[in-house]
């Protein structure tokens, strides 16, 4: 890709002289309601646009199509030339919009039919069009300022159309030599100037256009160098649509457009704007839409040598276009394409009702998907149309088959069986450690919880991989069991930094519902609340830059926890063992954590216990007796009390005071 | 890109080649050496790389196919120069290459991108004693100069053979590595396949742009807001092990599976910052935008391949200040916090993405086109059916009405202003006994209005006078009355 070829800049001079104020002797109908209406009346004659309305018209059609498709680095500049030169804006990006150029054209307006036509020539014009090629854009001054020494890397190259109406072909080799010597004259200005560029090429594309009916006085010529700047080429067309159709197919040709045909859009009348007339139609039809874009969103085809293109591309039959076929989305989900390429996009024909259904429809938010029809009846989705901001691309969507087919899974990489990083948790994981918390914090630590609360209730898959643990993994309600016992855990070992920690835990337990297996766990929460104490109170000073850190050390606990657990749970679920002793009465269980834990600080004798318990519980597992003792002494035979109906919770009662 | 190795297996190829040593070598086992290093290599630092490989003499023969098929493509040819004669040798293909037609094109350059790597079984003084290596270097230049030749330095030995296919190696099949970067989390990556160095404008800049060996996290987004952008190229981000270096590099590692398979799973226990990055993204529907170098952006994101398997993937932007229009320029994007307000609101019911363009495309604007008749009618007939319905849809006739006159003026086409006149006109004499006074006055105000434009010469004729309404107070007046 050239920045600055000859498509960076465009100079249209179009001719302006009397003769221009000439019909192109096309009618055009405009008077047409009558006809159904009011017997008796006759409607008014139809009219025809003046040669200078066709060029204009026409001009004002290449410009549209090409800002579309290339708002940025591709410019214009419109000069019309009658008894002198006018240059109707500057290459400045401000001046390269069509509002800006209509309303220059309307203080221009048409020719006067009754000026001197001696005085009148498109020679001004064309010797204007040389000078301002030679003027240097923003975009070549950004870039020359950017190189620095290399400044000269900077190409300026240019491009003319002029739409004129010619005497003979002796009259174009005039106008041609003109250019030329122009063009040699400026080089040499622009030689000894900072501010302007001498031309390296120019393409002169000079149109001769004369009334429907009329012989040419000129004729077609191919693309011929005259000189190693210039190049000419000439074309005779005949005003009205033909001279639009011959810009349009000088459109795609000068910036390497192509045509895609969008078919098989479903369409609803009751899109129309109120029309009385289109009423009766309460069904919906097919219609097809012709864009055109640039040729690079074809370029899968082209490589594949699977053109599905009707006609072919001989000039002035130039209708070669590509059919994809619409997919009616189906949902509005967000999804992330692999998409190679995305090339804004300019209807054909912008007014018809099809395109303007199409367009708003896709400025409305939505994106459509296009399947490429193929002979085997299989079907590929190759592009896809999207707006983004007002702006409607063509992307292309990659087809063929990657190489990056059947990779293994980052599952079974490195770090891989560690997936589980507690992402949903990350709101509250990173802000429980900070040493105070504001009532926004707060309130997020909620949300999360609120968050995590709904996620169980829709049972939602936790964000886990299974992949680490063998066989099929926890169950989803044991996932969330394993969860919550871990987030509690976190929680538990900051609530002595402030009330509002406190307030989380709160809101937390409120949350959460307990099962009654729980309380093996609950026994094993509270050791490990003692090493967070420990670590949290050594680690305070770097916890409030490192939240992610301390996040990670968590979550190398709460590994270790989880895989206890999960040992644990194998047995259990596992069928052939049998079920696991419950020795202890459920209430006591139940009720005893919470009386300890919302206590607020503890003294140093329980941390002191605590920590005794701690070490002694990684030399052995602990006696179900001493864990329930009160004073050291256990009471036995508890069952035969439950069975006696007599109160269990008393002897809970007395063991903490 | 995939590989395909094309070996030439043709008589000559089993000369003999003089070692001092006892054993007798042939050109055709030197190159199974060399391919065989290829393939070792590849077998342990280039694993997803797919191979190829065709023998060929005056017929040819597909050994071990693709079972897929590929946009892009390597393909390495060994050969021993010897070219052979007459009919179907290279010299003559060469020479007629111009004489083929459609139907039996010259197979290069190939109709994909590629590089065509030739491997001579013999040094250059042996091909340059022949046209052999004017030949082979044609061929790389009808693949577009895409392509290298390599010969043995030195003489014909195993050693040699090494040294050449090392060069290759180096060349085509080093494996990219990368260290990803967010904040101060880090993971030691393979970018697979290599990103090619890429030319931004072949004239202003045409030296080709490396990525950075450090891929530094910039930021996340959205995947909405980013929304399926197009990219260069797309990459596999493997995390690698740090455990023994000398293991990772060397080729030809003899270490029995069971052993690789445990180094795996301690591996596979070490949290890597990959695994983070690819959970939090996929749970987060985000990407995260990351820097390959000066103005040039590529986004990291979880690619699922199918339900269970997923992948971190990187996929390069073009270079450039703003590779996405809808994102702006990416030196303006920032973290949300630096904001006034959050961009996204407080509820995350907003977006800032995508940005709107300056100025509005032809078909979000209402442009007047007239090229076609259609076009020129359906504006008429527009201005007509509000007329008949005045004064209720005043604003509408107006509108339209002055929509038209300034097309009409731009294009100099004065001759229609004068004709929707004569018609406002002609539609006040018909209008029903029952019509409200206003309308009347609101047309012929309207036809008094654009005669006076297509005249051309008063200030009625200019593009920014808009015709307004007639001041009437028919309705007040007509309700006091009643």
């Amino acid at each position: 890709m050239k920045i600055f070829s000859e498509s960076h800049k465009t100079v249209f001079v179009v001719d302006h002289c009397p003769y221009m104020a000439e019909s192109c002797r096309q009618h055009v109908e405009f008077d047409m309601l009558v006809k159904n209406r009011t017997q008796g009346i006759i409607p008014l004659a139809p009219i025809s646009k003046s040669l200078w309305t066709c060029s204009v018209e026409s001009s004002m059609e290449y410009c549209r199509i090409m800002y579309d498709i290339f708002p940025f680095k591709k410019l214009v500049n419109f000069i019309v030339s009658d008894s002198g030169a006018h240059i109707l804006n500057s290459w400045t990006q401000e001046d390269q919009n069509l509002q800006e150029l209509m309303a220059a054209l309307a203080a221009v307006g048409p020719p006067n039919p009754r000026a001197d036509p001696e005085c009148c020539s498109i020679l001004h014009g064309l010797v204007a069009a040389v000078e301002t090629l030679c003027k240097i854009t923003e975009y070549q001054h950004e870039a020359r300022t950017m190189l620095m020494e290399n400044a000269e890397r900077v190409g300026n190259r240019g491009r003319i159309i002029c739409i004129t109406n010619a005497k003979s072909d002796s009259h174009v080799r005039m106008l041609e030599d003109c250019v030329q010597e122009t063009i040699h004259e400026h080089n040499k200005l622009a030689a000894n100037s900072d501010h302007l560029m001498q031309i390296q090429k120019c393409e002169l594309v000079l149109i001769h256009t004369y009334p429907v009916g009329e012989d040419s006085l000129v004729s077609d010529r191919f693309k011929k160098e005259l000189s190693p700047v210039l190049t000419s080429e000439v074309h005779s067309v005949r005003a009205g649509r033909h001279l639009a159709t011959k810009l349009n197919v000088l459109v795609q040709q000068h910036f390497d457009l192509a045509s895609t045909t969008i078919t098989n859009i479903p369409m609803k009348p009751t899109f129309n704007v109120c029309d009385q007339e289109e009423q009766h139609a309460n069904t919906s039809a097919n219609y097809d839409v012709e864009l055109l874009h640039h040729k690079d969103a074809h370029v899968d085809f082209i490589k594949s040598g699977d053109n599905h293109i009707g006609g072919n591309s001989r000039e002035g039959t130039f209708k070669e276009t590509v059919t994809l076929k619409w997919c009616t989305p189906r949902t509005n989900s967000v999804e992330l394409h692999y998409c190679t390429g995305a090339y804004r996009i300019s209807p054909v024909d912008v007014n018809s009702r099809p395109s303007s259904c199409l367009t708003n429809f896709l400025l409305n938010g939505r994106s459509v998907l296009l399947e490429q029809p193929r002979k085997s009846g299989s079907k590929v989705i190759s592009h896809m149309l999207s707006s983004h901001g007002g702006e409607i691309f063509l992307h292309v969507l990659s087809s063929s088959r990657s190489i990056l087919e059947d990779p293994p899974s980052i599952s079974e990489g490195c770090g891989g069986r560690v997936t589980d990083y507690r992402i949903t948790v990350v709101p509250l994981a990173s802000v429980i450690v900070k040493e105070a918390l504001t009532d926004e914090d707060v309130l997020n630590c909620q949300k999360t919880i609120y968050n995590l609360v709904d996620m169980e209730r829709k049972n939602d898959p936790l964000p886990i991989s299974t992949v680490g643990t063998r066989g099929k993994g926890p169950k989803r309600d044991e996932q969330y069991r394993i969860m919550w016992n871990e987030l509690e855990t976190l929680v538990r070992a900051h609530i002595n930094n402030s009330d509002k920690h406190q307030r989380v835990l709160e809101c937390l337990l409120a949350c959460r519902s307990k099962p009654p297996e729980e309380e093996e766990r609950k026994k094993r929460g509270r050791k490990r609340e003692d090493k967070e104490d420990k670590s949290e109170k050594s680690g305070k000073d770097y916890e409030l830059e490192k939240p992610w850190q301390e996040s990670e050390r968590l979550k190398g606990l709460l590994d270790r926890e989880k895989e206890e657990l999960a040992e644990a749970e194998v047995i259990k679920d596992s069928p052939d063992s049998p079920e696991p002793p419950n020795k202890k009465p459920l209430v006591t269980m139940d009720e005893i954590p919470p009386v300890e834990k919302t206590k607020g600080p503890m003294s140093l004798l329980s941390l002191w216990s605590n920590r005794i318990n701690t070490a002694n519980s990684r030399k052995h597992q602990e006696f179900t007796g001493r864990l329930n003792s009160v004073n050291n002494k256990a009471e036995l035979y508890q069952h035969l009390k439950e069975e006696n109906g007599m109160e269990t919770t008393e002897n809970g009662k007395a063991s903490r005071q | 890109m995939p590989t395909v190795v094309v070996m030439d297996v043709s008589l000559s190829m089993t000369r003999p080649v003089s070692v001092e040593g006892s054993e007798e070598y042939q050109r055709k086992h030197l190159a199974v050496h060399g391919l065989t290093m290829l393939f070792e290599h590849m077998a342990t630092n280039y694993k997803l790389e797919f191979t190829a490989l065709v023998v060929f003499s005056s017929l040819w023969e597909l050994m071990v196919p693709f079972t897929r098929d590929y946009n892009t493509l390597q393909v390495v040819l060994v050969t021993d120069g010897c070219l052979g004669i007459g009919r179907g040798s290279l010299r003559h293909s060469l020479a007629t290459c111009n004489q083929r037609n459609e139907s039996s094109r010259f197979p290069l350059p190939f109709p994909f991108p590629s590089k065509l790597y030739i491997m001579c079984m013999a040094n250059l003084e042996e091909l340059q004693s022949s046209d052999s290596l004017d030949c082979l270097e044609r061929l790389v230049d009808l693949n577009n100069g895409e392509g290298q030749i390599f010969t043995i330095d030195g003489p014909l030995c195993l050693k040699n053979v090494q040294s050449m296919f090392g060069k290759l190696i180096d060349l085509a099949y080093t494996p990219f590595h990368a260290v990803l970067k967010c904040g101060h989390l880090t993971s030691d990556v393979q970018v697979f396949p290599r990103p090619e160095p890429f030319i931004i404008d072949e004239e202003i800049d045409p030296i080709p742009k490396a990525i950075n060996t450090d891929l530094e996290i910039v930021g996340f987004i959205d995947i909405a807001d980013i929304s399926s952008p197009p990219v260069l190229s797309r990459h596999l981000v493997l995390p690698i092990a740090l455990n023994k270096e000398g293991d990772e590099m060397g080729p030809g590692i003899t270490d029995d599976t069971e052993d690789e398979n445990s180094a795996n799973q301690i591996a596979g226990k070490i949290p890597n910052f990959c695994v983070l990055l690819h959970g939090s993204l996929k749970v987060e529907g985000m990407v995260a935008i990351v820097q390959l170098g000066p103005e040039w952006h590529g986004m990291l994101y979880s690619q699922a391949d199918s339900k269970k398997k997923s992948n971190l993937m990187m996929s390069l932007f073009e270079p450039g200040p703003e590779p996405l229009p809808w994102l702006g320029k990416m030196a303006q994007l920032g973290p949300i916090s630096d904001a006034k307000e959050n961009p996204y609101g407080e509820d995350d019911n907003k977006s800032p993405f995508p940005l709107q363009p300056k100025n509005k495309r032809s078909y979000a604007q209402n442009v007047t086109v007239w090229i076609k008749p259609s076009g020129l009618q359906t504006d008429v007939q527009k201005i007509l059916r509000n007329a008949r319905k005045l004064p209720e849809k005043t604003q509408t006739f107006y509108k339209e009405l002055n929509r038209l006159r300034k097309a009409a003026l731009a294009f100099g086409f004065l001759d229609l202003l004068k004709g929707v006149a004569d018609m406002l006109e002609r539609e006040c004499t018909l209008l029903p006994d029952t019509a409200h006074p206003d309308a009347a006055f609101q047309l012929t105000h309207a036809a008094q209005q654009l005669k006076a434009a297509s005249n051309g010469t008063s200030e009625y004729a200019a593009y920014d006078h808009n015709i307004t309404p007639l001041q009437t107070d028919f309705s007040s007046s007509s309700t006091e009355r009643i």
